[in-house]
């Protein structure tokens, strides 16, 4: 029993991992625009669908990565400018159904190009499986922690330690006040859009692998990156990442206790159990508006 | 006349008929003013006269009814918020507004960097390339650079103390004077101060006060609104007064005291 529920720890690492990708995704977005973007799990499914497909007409799998990555973010630029950018003096509630229909049209977009089929991607080194004390991992388990680790250090260095990154937080901040003294708005929002879905592109690639990749994934992994985005607090990338790990464990661990139908319920639950405690969320600050 | 003599009486903003109508209530009506450089030009009026509502129509925030508002030979009326400032006109606001999250230093190096780079991110890459700790000399050197010009800016405001302190733990009177430093630290051309002067104690009034002397014999043109009117006159070079969105007067301070329009609009007990 023991080392059952331990691998299901281990498994739900490993999506924890992806939906902390998405979740940053989501915290990148609404953090500079104000706007929750129910389109980022789409992201993800590009970013998988492209590097599958293209991998599989032969092209070597870091070379399909690299475009699938560049594809989901010319993605979220299009997303940007063609839908969200025309709409920038509607209210937050016509953006957010605005960005619904985004997610809806880009699954329609993914049938409609790669059909109802799974495509595969091969991991991208081979080997044994990894012996973690009583479980196994998959060797591209450590793709994908290695993708978090990065990402979210890149992040980190992003924010503390650039210009840009700092001016981004100012703006956050303070949006008017920004503005006033010349930080570019528009131009961190376009942003936003394209390093969410670069960053959510990038995640399918690497779970493919694991998982397959299918025209409505981006449904389920939207969802868990929503739900982990909330759990951290909606305004913290530390956030995102510690509540995607807490939603993949807790997911993954019910639905091996349970049965893998309570995974998606059990999820939810945790969400709103937080939410009654903890209303900013596990790592958010509560809010404090003059 | 010596150059410096030509810059300083040069007119840099210039507003000209400006009106600003919200539904049937008109804020603003026909206003038309100059600030020139190496001048403090004192905006007085009771409640209501429309001062703030002009700040907005000058600083880009709001879009003027009818009117133009221009920089030199540039006109500002019509262009963003963003690049008005970066033409050079700078704002502090009735209540000081604080970016969060960030350090007294950072605020301004944030400010001096959106400046810099002329709204353009990401910046020159040999400043963001390498941003960690191990970064090259180059970028050491403008990090140590923009360091050195934050402190000098704060140790003149008197904040030198708070610099590593973040923004959302400042008493009201230290984030007036931060606010006050962030908005010279960019070096404007105008500078817009809304109330500087409201909430602080005689060491602080007295701080912000030499930092509007320095900043005018820096050749920034300052247009100061503000409701102490004893130091309104005392600081301004020329006072122009607003009534329910119209200029009623325009002069010298004493000259402008001594009227008695003006004397009328506020009931003769503010100006004493």
């Amino acid at each position: 029993m023991i080392e059952s529920l331990w691998q299901y720890v281990l498994a739900g690492v490993v999506v924890g991992a992806i939906y902390a990708l998405i979740a940053a995704g989501f915290v990148l977005i609404y953090q500079v625009t104000g706007l929750i973007n129910f389109a980022q799990g789409e992201f993800a499914m590009i970013g998988a669908m492209t590097a599958a497909s293209l991998a599989t007409a032969g092209m070597p799998a870091p070379a399909a990565a690299g475009i699938a990555v560049v594809v989901a973010a010319a993605t979220g630029a299009l997303c940007y400018l063609l839908a969200i950018r025309p709409a920038r003096a509607a209210t937050g509630v016509t953006l957010i159904f605005i960005t619904l229909g985004l997610d809806v049209a880009l699954r329609g977009l993914g049938l409609f190009v790669w059909g109802t089929n799974p495509l595969s991607l091969n991991a991208f080194t081979g080997g044994a499986a990894i012996h973690v004390f009583s479980g196994v991992l998959p060797p591209q388990a450590m793709w994908v922690l290695l993708t978090d680790l990065l990402v979210f250090a890149a992040l980190y260095v992003f924010f503390r330690h650039t210009y840009a990154g700092t001016a981004v937080r100012a703006a956050v901040a303070n949006p008017p006040i920004a503005s006033t003294f010349g930080i570019p708005l528009r131009t961190f929002a376009f942003w936003s859009f394209v390093v969410a879905a670069a960053i959510g592109g990038l995640g399918g690639v690497v779970i493919a692998p694991i998982t397959s990749a299918t025209y409505d994934m981006g449904l389920t992994f939207g969802l868990a990156g929503f739900v982990a985005a909330v759990l951290g607090g909606l305004e913290s990338l530390p956030g995102a990442l510690l509540g995607g790990f807490v939603l993949g464990i807790v997911t993954k661990v019910a639905g091996g206790v349970l049965s893998t139908g309570w995974e998606e319920g059990v999820g939810f639950l945790i969400l709103v159990i937080v939410l009654v405690l903890r209303p900013q969320g596990l790592l958010g600050r509560a809010a404090r508006r003059a | 006349m010596t150059a410096a003599t030509a810059m300083r009486s040069a007119t840099t903003l210039e507003v000209r008929g400006v009106t600003v109508r919200f539904g049937g209530v008109i804020a603003v009506d026909d206003v038309s003013l100059s600030a020139r450089t190496g001048e403090v030009l004192g905006v007085m009026g009771p409640n209501g006269a429309g001062k703030t509502t002009l700040f907005n129509v000058i600083s880009g925030v709001q879009q003027p009814t009818a009117g133009t508002v221009s920089l030199g030979d540039t006109a500002l009326t019509g262009r963003a918020v963003e690049a008005v400032a970066s033409m050079g006109v700078t704002r502090t606001f009735q209540t000081p507004l604080m970016f969060w999250g960030l350090t007294v230093r950072e605020s301004i190096e944030v400010a001096v960097t959106a400046r810099d780079f002329g709204g353009t991110y990401p910046p020159a890459p040999h400043r963001e390339l390498i941003a960690c700790g191990l970064g090259s000399a180059g970028r050491r050197r403008v990090e140590s650079a923009l360091r050195e010009r934050a402190d000098a800016v704060l140790a003149r405001a008197g904040i030198a103390a708070t610099a590593d302190r973040l923004t959302e733990s400042l008493a009201f009177g230290e984030e007036r004077l931060l606010e006050l430093a962030r908005a010279l630290a960019v070096q404007p051309t105008v500078l817009l101060l809304d109330e500087p002067l409201s909430g602080l104690n005689p060491d602080e009034i007295e701080a912000v006060i030499a930092s509007i002397r320095a900043a005018r014999a820096d050749g920034v043109a300052v247009v100061l609104v503000e409701h102490a009117v004893g130091e309104l006159l005392a600081i301004a070079d020329r006072v122009v007064v607003l009534d329910h969105g119209r200029k009623i007067a325009e002069g010298p301070p004493q000259a402008v005291a001594a009227d008695p329009i003006v004397i009328d609009a506020y009931i003769g007990d503010e100006l004493e």
